[in-house]
């Protein structure tokens, strides 16, 4: 038995690399290939229907807008990312405080929770311009926009765990003597974590989007004020080019709490695999 | 005689749908210090509840419970309770598991640490400490949530049908273990089972309880010399002793059908 344990714990730190390499060179490839195709064709019809660029630039032109403008789209693409840092943060550390409130009380989950998905109801293009004069112009209103629209998913997947606690280990830890709040810290919070890490991952892929928003409605930097400004110039092939570096930034965001999910629950992983090679 | 656990009369009536349901009704119980005692009686006879009650996390609707004499206090924390799950956290490695109760007794990590230790090898868990849950065997998780419990440094421990998950093999070498355990640690144990080879097997004096609503319906003392092993399955006094409790078991269930 502990041969084998052994055994399976220990291949060479070289190989599982590789391996682990070439397991993900396999996950990314079908993306991949499908990116480049959607890529090939838009090129070509472009090319073939003499489309002008103001209109819809060819990929290639869009590759060269990359190229050229990369010092200024690289200004702005650090504005816009800070904006998303600094509001899902606020959002994160919003989101878990209400969630561990209404996990820990059920007069406060009464209390606080219509309000928190009221404020889902709110249209954040209405009230964005309204920040700006609440507020003012700088980082402010855009990091509160990114944060109002990415804290709900947080805070409702984080209750969710906190709620889906094994209320048989709850019973075997008060056997044990333990408090209210032993048992939340203990058992409830990281029964939690791993609902915590999906409700990130939605909430990090959509504060992009609030982002744009909170820029669209005044800013002097960052990339949704580069698209406001690049637009009535014609310069189309900037706009999609910071698209672009937008859809980037998500699924780069989306990947490193990914990431941080991995190293901080290896266990949610372990035990999920078991359970899929049982099926 | 001062009783380990004793309860005289013990009712508990739940409220299911707007309709009162007898759960138990006049439990007649006691253990001694350091006594094995088992239960067994027909699924669904209120065994769990009984043993949710001892425990604390479960009061009953009438009736007299002690423990060691003092009637009413908080048992909360005072009763090792082992359920049929092993509820091992799967964030936390065996010694993490292990260390739980003196963990929330506030006892330093240290501490802690150093009695988990001592008693790794006895469990079985030796060179194990670092490995998680979903590493393990079913036997090595039920000896790891049992270690938890024993740390906890209870005196009397409830164990709720901990073997039903295991093979016929790992169950007989748990037994095993568990009667060497028991005897040199001077605890009670209260196992509730519904193998009658597993009560005989281990316990000094097995109850019987009738459907529900769960009262006591017979106790029989186990008068077999110990150490016991499996292969006394078929001496004589074990039959003999097998076949009353069951003859007793199945009165029950064939009075019961009756009824129903």
């Amino acid at each position: 038995m502990s041969a084998e344990m052994s055994r399976r714990a220990a291949p060479s730190t070289k190989r599982r690399w590789i391996e682990a390499a070439d397991e993900r060179a396999r996950r990314w490839l079908p993306a991949l290939a499908i990116a480049l195709g959607i890529l090939a064709i838009w090129e070509a019809l472009v090319w073939a229907l003499d489309v002008q660029t103001w209109l819809l630039p060819a990929p290639s032109d869009i590759g060269i807008a990359l190229y050229q403008d990369a010092s200024l789209l690289w200004t702005h693409t650090r504005a816009t990312l800070s904006e998303i840092v600094v509001g899902f943060g606020l959002a994160l550390a919003c989101g878990v405080g209400l969630a561990a409130a209404i996990g820990l009380s059920r007069t406060l989950e009464r209390a606080i929770y219509p309000f928190v998905i009221a404020s889902q109801t709110i249209p954040i293009i209405v009230i964005a311009p309204m920040l700006l004069i609440w507020v003012g112009y700088g980082l402010a209103p855009k990091v509160i926009v990114v944060a109002l629209i990415s804290f709900f998913p947080i805070v409702v997947n984080m209750v969710d765990g906190l709620k889906s606690v094994d209320r048989d280990m709850v019973s075997m830890m008060r056997t044990l003597g333990a408090s209210r709040w032993q048992v939340f810290f203990k058992a409830q919070a990281p029964t939690s974590l791993p609902y915590l890490f999906s409700g990130a991952r939605v909430a990090v892929a959509v504060s992009v989007i609030g982002a744009v928003i909170g820029e669209w409605v005044g800013s002097s930097e960052g990339l949704g004020y580069l698209m406001l400004r690049s637009k009535p110039q014609f310069l189309t092939e900037r706009v999609f080019a910071a698209i672009a570096i937008l859809s980037a930034l998500g699924v780069g965001l989306f990947a490193t709490v990914g990431a941080v999910e991995r190293l901080a629950i290896p266990w949610w992983r372990a035990t999920r695999g078991q359970r899929a090679n049982e099926i | 005689m001062r009783y380990a656990i004793q309860t005289i009369g013990l009712s508990k009536t739940l409220t299911l749908e707007g309709r009162p349901l007898d759960v138990l009704r006049g439990v007649d119980f006691h253990a001694n210090d350091g006594e094995f005692v088992s239960i067994i009686g027909p699924s669904g006879c209120g065994k769990s509840t009984l043993l949710n009650i001892i425990a604390g996390l479960d009061s009953p609707t009438s009736g007299v419970l002690s423990l060691h004499g003092r009637a009413g206090s908080a048992r909360l924390g005072s009763v090792g309770y082992m359920q049929q799950k092993d509820l091992l956290m799967p964030w936390r490695s065996v010694l993490d598991n292990a260390v739980l109760g003196l963990e929330i007794q506030g006892v330093s990590r240290r501490e802690a640490v150093s009695r988990a230790s001592e008693h790794l090898g006895r469990f079985g868990l030796d060179g194990f400490e670092a490995s998680y849950p979903h590493e393990l065997s079913g036997g090595m998780r039920q000896r790891a949530a049992f270690l938890r419990t024993v740390l906890a440094g209870q005196d009397v421990f409830l164990l709720d049908e901990p073997f039903g998950a295991l093979d016929a093999l790992s169950r007989s070498q748990i037994h095993r273990w568990l009667t060497g355990l028991w005897e040199s640690m001077n605890k009670t144990i209260v196992l509730v089972t519904h193998d009658v080879d597993e009560a005989i097997l281990l316990s000094d004096r097995v109850y019987v309880m009738t459907a529900r609503p769960g009262s006591m319906k017979t106790v029989q003392r186990i008068d077999i010399a110990r150490p016991r092993s499996a292969d006394m399955v078929t001496t004589p006094r074990f039959v003999d002793l097998k076949s009353a409790l069951l003859t007793s078991i199945r009165e029950d269930a064939h009075a019961h059908e009756i009824a129903v």
